[in-house]
């Protein structure tokens, strides 16, 4: 279906609810609702198995319009349809769950709740997701009128400790474990050896990076946004320079949107082998991370000679990018990729073929395509399962037009499939590096930028190594955004595993909790509450004179 | 022999000092080893020692609510059985110090009280990684436990005795009994390995589920006192592995030979395998393990009476 039908057929979906429809951009449906209608419209879209829900978007709208605005995103290829339902800012603004329809709506409602204040009706979770435990009360962050000093002003929640009722055996992973690379707290409730339920909290390396975006200008937030994440740094740039772009109308050439999907793909591989790495480390099976993170250095030496950094490349500017790939590094290029793909080959032959292994990927953490589609998962782990859902395709961005990559899916859903399903990925990713080096369009790089974009909104989404990121930004006409919501893949893929993790050994937990290749950075984008009571928060200054004081002064 | 004599044999040689260090070199060169097969530099010679130093200094922190007497004694204890268990073992080539009749065995329950004292310590323990950890060191030891003295056992019958140093003495004197009793060694080998809970039988200390397992609320000298405890178990019931299935005692240069073919053995499957789950390894050693070598004693009995 083109995505024109797609559109249309949304459209007439929603049609019962809609109190006014447009379409901003070709791709895009914008259909006003009433929040009472919200369940009915997402069944609607839901039954005829219409897309899946990409985000949920919370914007204030000010004081002087008095309105709060929660903006319900659903994708289906290249279309995106909007629901858009507005909200009283006074009183205690409702609006119904829909996470019966739609279990991935819990994060993302808890999400709305906690920033916006936003009452989510019949959500099955509405403790706080992101925000810290001691966050005062009835302060919500991403509203317009919120200062700092606001939440230190307040007394903190000093709600008890938020847990499981009863006598279960919890056993708590995180926020500090060795199974975690970065921080995240889950408590598994075990008998035995057998998992009986699963919770989770984030926030822990929470930076509240859509909030200081508003107060950054367009080109400041470009560097902010790369350092979302230290693995697809490259991902946000991308994302949110070609949404900027797409508003501002400006032109990006040819050889720049290449060179763009060139330094994507080099993440790719870069971001799979360290997963590699640290599914093989989950699993006890260390030899494999050794060899694969050696291997990885190869592709990070590349990034490194391409753009001189190693982890956030910066290439991407707004209009273009800033460094050009010349001949000499199409030699490195196809050296670099000649090594890396024998390894790949290596590595898809252990996964597939080491009876040791298998007996911890084969058949673990199970997930059937309808199960798949329900949780909305993303990205390679929907792809293991069969779903065919991958925005180079579905919607191509960029250069990938002109480069474009095959989809790789796998049937079997278990975490076999997942370590198939990235190494083919990198297979077919070093094939398209290749085609970009040797077909490099000529032209320029980059072009001018306006400073001021003109009013308006956009959806930009692009196929991170984890899935599809998302980004919403919308634009007053001004020097900076006045509102950016970042939807990474990770946290569309937690729905899964805490699902999938009911019914499996203790020891298969960390496997399936790398088997989604989790980004906390990604999930958190950290907030302090500075308060003077607070003898626990300490600025520079303070931290070196307590040090001082405690160890005496050097000798 | 006189007390005096005595006493510098437990301190310094064969056990003590020696032992302790003999443990340290053990133990470096199976981390080295391990290392060099994951394409890593590994550690220095002096690694281990350092380590244990470290350790030693470091203050040792007692969580609430356990009880002292098992948490300051357990280690000292496991460290205890291991060099006791020395004394009646064949360290570094050199015949064993004391022996009586049964000391076979005595030695094998010496060298399983670490187990047993490490279990105890993450049963005492308040935090939950150390609970499981214990069960699952507990249950781990139930798996090996039996397979492990059936596969010592074979030898011994073959040597008719009891006595670690007489069936070392027959081992000295006929063909090797890895020839002779290849699946006993094999058990042996990897029996050897769950015992000290290497990869891929470390389900107990599986740090990516259950941080450091019974032993994570240790800090400071208990855990040195265990890590050392550990690396002397390794001395032991290697030299003991390699006197009875490697060709007896021979001269202590070769016999140094023959424990590091074992320690690089060790080495390899630790850095080909990937860790198994509790199930697993229980699986494996009820399902092939014990019963491969209830086989092996049964052909041993089958062959002596008929060779009678």
């Amino acid at each position: 279906m083109t995505t024109e039908t797609l559109l249309q057929r949304a459209g007439e979906l929603l049609a019962p609810f809609a109190k006014g429809a447009n379409n901003p951009e070709t791709n895009r449906l914008d259909v006003q609702i009433a929040a009472s209608d919200l369940p009915t419209a997402a069944s609607a879209l839901m039954n005829a198995s219409w897309g899946y829900l990409a985000a949920i978007t919370g914007m204030d709208l000010g004081t002087e319009a008095n309105e709060l605005e929660a903006l319900y995103h659903f994708c289906e290829g290249a279309a995106v349809t909007t629901l858009r339902i507005h909200l009283p800012r006074e009183g205690c603004p409702e609006i119904p769950s829909i996470s019966d329809q739609i279990p991935a709506a819990s994060f993302f409602e808890r999400e709305l709740g906690e920033m916006l204040g936003v009452t989510v009706v019949g959500t099955p979770d509405p403790t706080r997701l992101f925000l810290p435990d001691d966050w005062p009360v009835g302060i919500y962050p991403m509203r317009q009128d919120f200062k700092q000093e606001q939440a230190a002003a307040v007394e903190p929640d000093k709600t008890p400790e938020r847990g499981w009722a009863g006598n279960k055996f919890i056993v708590p992973i995180g926020p500090q474990h060795p199974a975690l690379k970065e921080p995240g707290h889950f408590e598994f409730s075990v008998d035995g050896e057998i998992i009986t339920g699963a919770r989770m909290r984030l926030g822990y390396v929470h930076r509240g990076i859509e909030k200081a975006t508003e107060a950054r200008n367009w080109i400041q937030n470009l560097y902010l946004l790369e350092r979302i994440c230290g693995i697809c740094s490259h991902t946000h740039t991308s994302a949110y320079s070609q949404g900027v772009e797409k508003l501002a109308q400006v032109e990006v050439p040819e050889r720049a949107l290449a060179i763009r999907e060139l330094v994507a793909g080099l993440e790719r591989i870069h971001s799979h082998l360290l997963w590699l790495g640290v599914a093989a480390h989950e699993a006890g099976f260390d030899t494999l991370f050794m060899y694969s993170w050696r291997d990885r250095e190869t592709v990070m030496n590349l990034l490194e000679e391409l753009t001189g950094n190693r982890v956030n490349y910066s290439i991407c500017v707004l209009g273009g990018v800033k460094h050009d790939i010349g001949a000499q590094h199409s030699v490195s290029i196809h050296k670099a990729l000649d090594y890396l793909e024998e390894r790949i080959r290596y590595y898809l032959d252990v996964a597939t073929t080491d009876s040791g292994f298998l007996q911890r990927t084969r058949g673990i953490g199970m997930m059937s395509l309808e199960e798949a589609k329900r949780f909305g998962t993303l990205g390679p782990v929907a792809r293991a399962s069969g779903v065919k859902r991958d925005v180079r395709l579905d919607a191509p961005y960029g250069a990938y037009k002109r480069y474009p990559v095959s989809i790789i899916t796998d049937d079997r859903g278990d975490m076999e499939a997942r370590f198939v399903v990235r190494m083919k990925e990198l297979l077919v990713t070093c094939f398209t590096i290749r085609t970009i080096v040797d077909n490099m369009p000529g032209g320029g790089i980059v072009t001018r930028f306006p400073r001021k974009i003109p009013a308006g909104e956009t959806v930009s989404r692009v196929e991170a190594p984890r899935g599809e990121a998302f980004y919403y930004i919308k634009s007053g006409g001004g020097e900076s955004p006045t509102r950016l919501k970042i939807r990474t893949p990770s946290i569309c893929n937690w729905t899964s595993v805490l699902n999938k993790a009911v019914g499996h050994q203790l020891a298969d937990v960390p496997m399936l909790i790398a088997g989604m290749d989790p980004c906390f950075s990604c999930n958190d984008r950290m907030v302090t509450v500075r308060r003077k009571s607070d003898s626990n928060t300490m600025t520079w200054s303070e931290l070196r004179e307590y040090g001082i004081k405690k160890y005496g002064p050097r000798k | 022999m006189t007390p005096l004599a005595a006493l510098l044999s437990i301190m310094f040689f064969p056990a003590g000092i020696t032992l302790i260090l003999s443990g340290m070199l053990y133990e470096w060169a199976d981390r080295k080893l391990v290392a060099r097969f994951q394409n890593r530099i590994g550690p220095r010679w002096f690694q281990p020692l350092a380590d244990t130093i470290k350790l030693l200094t470091k203050e040792e922190i007692k969580p609430q609510g356990l009880k002292s007497l098992l948490f300051y004694g357990l280690p000292i204890v496991a460290l205890t059985g291991a060099l006791t268990a020395a004394l009646y073992a064949p360290i570094l080539g050199f015949s064993p110090i004391y022996s009586f009749p049964g000391d076979l065995i005595v030695t094998l329950y010496m060298l399983s009280l670490m187990t047993m004292c490490i279990g105890l310590a993450g049963w005492n323990g308040s935090s939950r990684f150390s609970l499981i950890g214990a069960t699952r060191s507990f249950t781990q030891l139930f798996a090996y436990e039996a397979p492990f003295l059936l596969a010592l056992l074979g030898p011994a019958m073959a040597a008719n005795s009891w006595v670690i140093k007489d069936v070392s003495a027959y081992a000295e004197g006929h063909y090797w009994m890895i020839l002779t009793q290849p699946v006993g060694f094999v058990i042996a080998l990897i029996g050897l390995m769950g015992k000290l809970e290497l990869p891929p039988f470390d389900a107990p200390e599986a740090e990516t589920e259950i941080v450091a397992g019974a032993l994570t609320e240790y800090s400071g000298r208990g855990l040195a006192l265990f890590h050392i405890g550990k690396s002397v178990e390794l001395v032991v019931a290697v030299s003991l592995v390699t006197a009875f299935y490697l060709g007896g005692i021979g001269n202590p240069l070769l016999f140094l030979i023959k424990t590091l073919v074992i320690v690089l053995l060790m080495a390899l499957l630790q850095a080909m395998l990937t860790r198994l789950r509790i199930d697993q390894t229980v699986g494996l050693w009820w399902r092939y393990g014990a019963l491969l070598a209830l086989l092996q004693i049964l052909i041993l009995i089958l062959l002596k009476g008929w060779l009678a």
